[in-house]
């Protein structure tokens, strides 16, 4: 009894705590206040994220994946307001476990109790195992593995296997909604003894014509024979099947055809898939998934557009090889003529510039147009650009232009798109906080 | 094996030679690729793989396909081996997870993976080239002191033994965090930590190994047409300030 009643007042005096957090670090416009109120939080209680979880009447959502995570959190939690349920989120992108408490937080009144139906958390794929253990979801989305700032984690196949051993133990009613088209993630959900549910293309007329350059897994997971792909959509996610142990990709739980997507780019595609799924595993019927895709606007940042000094800009995050090599094909699909590249190294963005020679960047310089690069790399990134062209002198249809600071680029950048078209921004995550605080004079929401 | 854009150096050197005029083919030595292909090589370039690629790119370099590259490398083909591709050339590679593997031998050095917890090496490194044949024909290409710059991010540490070190580190761990030395030289083969795109930012180690191939290979002394490599010395001098490294 005294432990309990103990128990409720860390509670309740960790919930104070934080929200006077917020509340200063607001005041005092230190940032959003997404992650220390958490970190403060759980120092008074440690078994904060498992305690508010609980609380949650209908259940908790995961999202983890190397790309995509912001955009299917979006979109599925306005699926769920929709329909009337009141939906806590991560939204700021905050996805470490501070971040987790501190969305929790944010719907918990003085008491300590939570009022929120559902809870969708963003989960950085390092953090998965570690935040299985305190909480048990209904739903986990494993949307894509792909390289990603390996400065701070490692590689791949070590993540994947962590995931699998986390995901097993759990309660067998969990359901499990990965990426068929993902090698790893296919293998993942054919050996989980829980309730797994595939999501993919089956859209042969999106292949590639060439496989590109960011692919990291192309190994059979089960047997590492090379696998054999009748196609690519983007990167390592494809049709493919092992031609030595017969592996292949996971049977989809939708066909694909029958879906429309939000915003533009092949990969938003997927992440609209898996918003649909999980909207039906939770009772969201077809008529409100349809209309929630066909009035989705894009989360900060992610394909978000913008109109400024009378121009239309489109920033396109673009933090990885992946990530990037899609972004600039969503530049081509819609032929715009004018990019700013902005390549920043600091601890959000991993310190760590080499993948830009993983990027075919080459495809952005023989569109031609202009091309600005800026950022804390402004040089690395222009080297690249170099190195893409074919001749030893620039192209005659190709603009470079470097410039060091980030409101000369933005001011440059915009002079040089032509009234009616598109500045396309294609960022690292801390540049594009820094873009959106230019162009709108505020970092984030 | 390519992680950790080790293609950069790769687009380096093609562009360089086609720039130059110079026709280039590049040739993946992948699963498919026979002995005899391996024996084609003018210049041999090696990349960085996660573990379990490492193991299965060992399994399959064997026999005459192994026979085939320690010849080249015997025979003074030049060769830029970054990452993890130095730990095949060594005896073994320990790995964090899974059994040692047995390496080529053709450098006197053994590398162990301290294990799955232990801090990877990762950040900027700027070096000091010391080996000495090396450093002299680098510097008459550069008329300074060879400094290199790049990135390393490795889990593995590499001791070495009577090889040469390819240099001396002013900025990061190298080799193994203890002993200040990166990298290592083997007649002309060049092994380092210095992952992925090393060459776009030391443009005249490229142009060393360029020419040393097309020496090799036309059996006459060559010497290469100067490119404008303002966007790597600005690059390099950038790095350079932010790090507070003297180098020049």
């Amino acid at each position: 009894m005294k432990n309990q009643l103990l128990n409720k007042l860390r509670l309740g005096l960790a919930v104070s705590v934080a929200k006077t957090v917020t509340s200063l670090v607001r005041i005092l416009r230190l940032g959003a206040a997404s992650v220390l109120p958490g970190e403060i939080a759980s120092r008074i209680q440690p078994q904060l994220l498992e305690k508010l979880s609980s609380q949650v009447v209908q259940g908790m959502i995961l999202i983890a994946g190397t790309n995509g995570k912001t955009t299917t959190s979006l979109l599925l939690r306005t699926m769920l307001e929709r329909k009337g349920y009141r939906v806590a989120h991560n939204a700021t992108g905050a996805n470490l476990l501070n971040g987790l408490t501190t969305a929790l937080l944010e719907n918990t009144n003085l008491f300590g109790h939570l009022t929120v139906d559902y809870a969708i958390l963003e989960v950085d794929e390092n953090v998965l195992p570690k935040v299985l253990s305190s909480l048990q979801p209904k739903i986990i989305l494993c949307l894509n593995l792909f390289r990603d700032q390996l400065d701070r984690y490692g590689e791949v196949d070590i993540i994947n296997q962590r995931w699998r051993e986390a995901i097993a133990t759990l309660p067998l009613e969990t359901i499990v909604i990965p990426n068929a088209d993902d090698p790893t993630l296919s293998y993942l959900g054919q050996h989980l003894p829980q309730q797994v549910l595939f999501f993919g293309l089956n859209e042969p007329e999106q292949y590639l014509d060439e496989i590109p350059h960011a692919v990291d897994s192309i190994y059979c997971p089960n047997c590492g024979h090379a696998l054999i792909y009748q196609g690519v959509y983007l990167s390592h996610l494809g049709d493919f099947h092992c031609p030595s142990c017969g592996f292949s990709k996971g049977k989809l739980a939708l066909d694909s055809c029958n879906w429309p997507q939000i915003l533009i780019g092949l990969y938003n595609k997927y992440n609209t898939l898996a918003a649909i799924l999980a909207a039906q595993q939770l009772g969201v019927d077809e008529a409100s998934i349809r209309d929630t895709i066909a009035n989705f606007h894009a989360a900060f940042g992610r394909a978000e557009e913008l109109k400024v000094s009378g121009k239309q800009v489109r920033i396109l995050l673009s933090k990885n090889p992946v990530g990037m090599n899609e972004t600039i094909r969503a530049v081509q699909q819609v032929s715009g003529q004018t990019t700013l590249l902005v390549l920043n190294d600091r601890i959000p963005d991993g310190t760590d510039v080499s993948w830009i020679w993983d990027v075919d960047t080459e495809k952005l310089v023989e569109q031609g147009g202009t091309l600005i690069v800026s950022g804390d790399r402004v040089y690395d990134m222009a080297l690249r650009l170099r190195y893409s062209q074919n001749g030893n002198c620039p192209n005659n249809h190709l603009q470079l232009i470097i410039k060091e600071d980030l409101r000369d680029a933005i001011a440059t950048a915009l002079e040089q798109t032509p009234d009616g078209e598109t500045l396309h921004i294609l960022p690292t995550y801390s540049a594009m906080l820094e873009v959106r605080e230019v162009l709108t004079g505020r970092k984030i929401l | 094996m390519s992680t950790y854009g080790d293609r950069g150096n790769v687009i380096c050197l093609e562009r360089r030679l086609s720039w130059r005029g110079y026709e280039v083919k590049v040739m993946p030595l992948d699963q498919s690729a026979t002995a005899t292909d391996i024996s084609q090589v003018d210049l041999l370039v090696g990349g960085g793989a996660q573990d379990r690629q490492q193991e299965i790119v060992m399994r399959d370099l064997k026999g005459s396909k192994a026979e085939a590259l320690r010849d080249r490398i015997e025979r003074g083909t030049p060769g830029i081996f970054t990452c993890g591709a130095p730990q095949l050339l060594g005896h073994y590679y320990e790995p964090a997870l899974g059994v040692r593997i047995t390496g080529l031998g053709l450098f006197d050095f053994v590398s162990v993976h301290p294990g799955p917890n232990a801090r990877r090496c990762i950040g900027n490194l700027v070096i000091r080239v010391t080996a000495t044949t090396l450093a002299q024909e680098l510097e008459a290409i550069t008329d300074s002191t060879p400094y290199l710059i790049g990135f390393e991010n490795h889990g593995g540490r590499t001791k070495l033994g009577q090889v040469e070190p390819l240099g001396q580190v002013l900025q990061g761990l190298g080799n193994n965090g203890e002993d200040g030395t990166e990298g290592a030289v083997y007649r002309n083969a060049i092994a380092t930590y210095s992952h992925g795109p090393l060459l776009p930012k030391n443009p005249f180690l490229a142009d060393w190994l360029l020419q040393t191939a097309l020496t090799q290979k036309y059996q006459k002394p060559i010497s290469l047409a100067p490119l404008d490599d303002t966007l790597a010395t600005q690059a390099r001098e950038a790095m350079f300030k932010r790090l507070r490294v003297r180098a020049g």
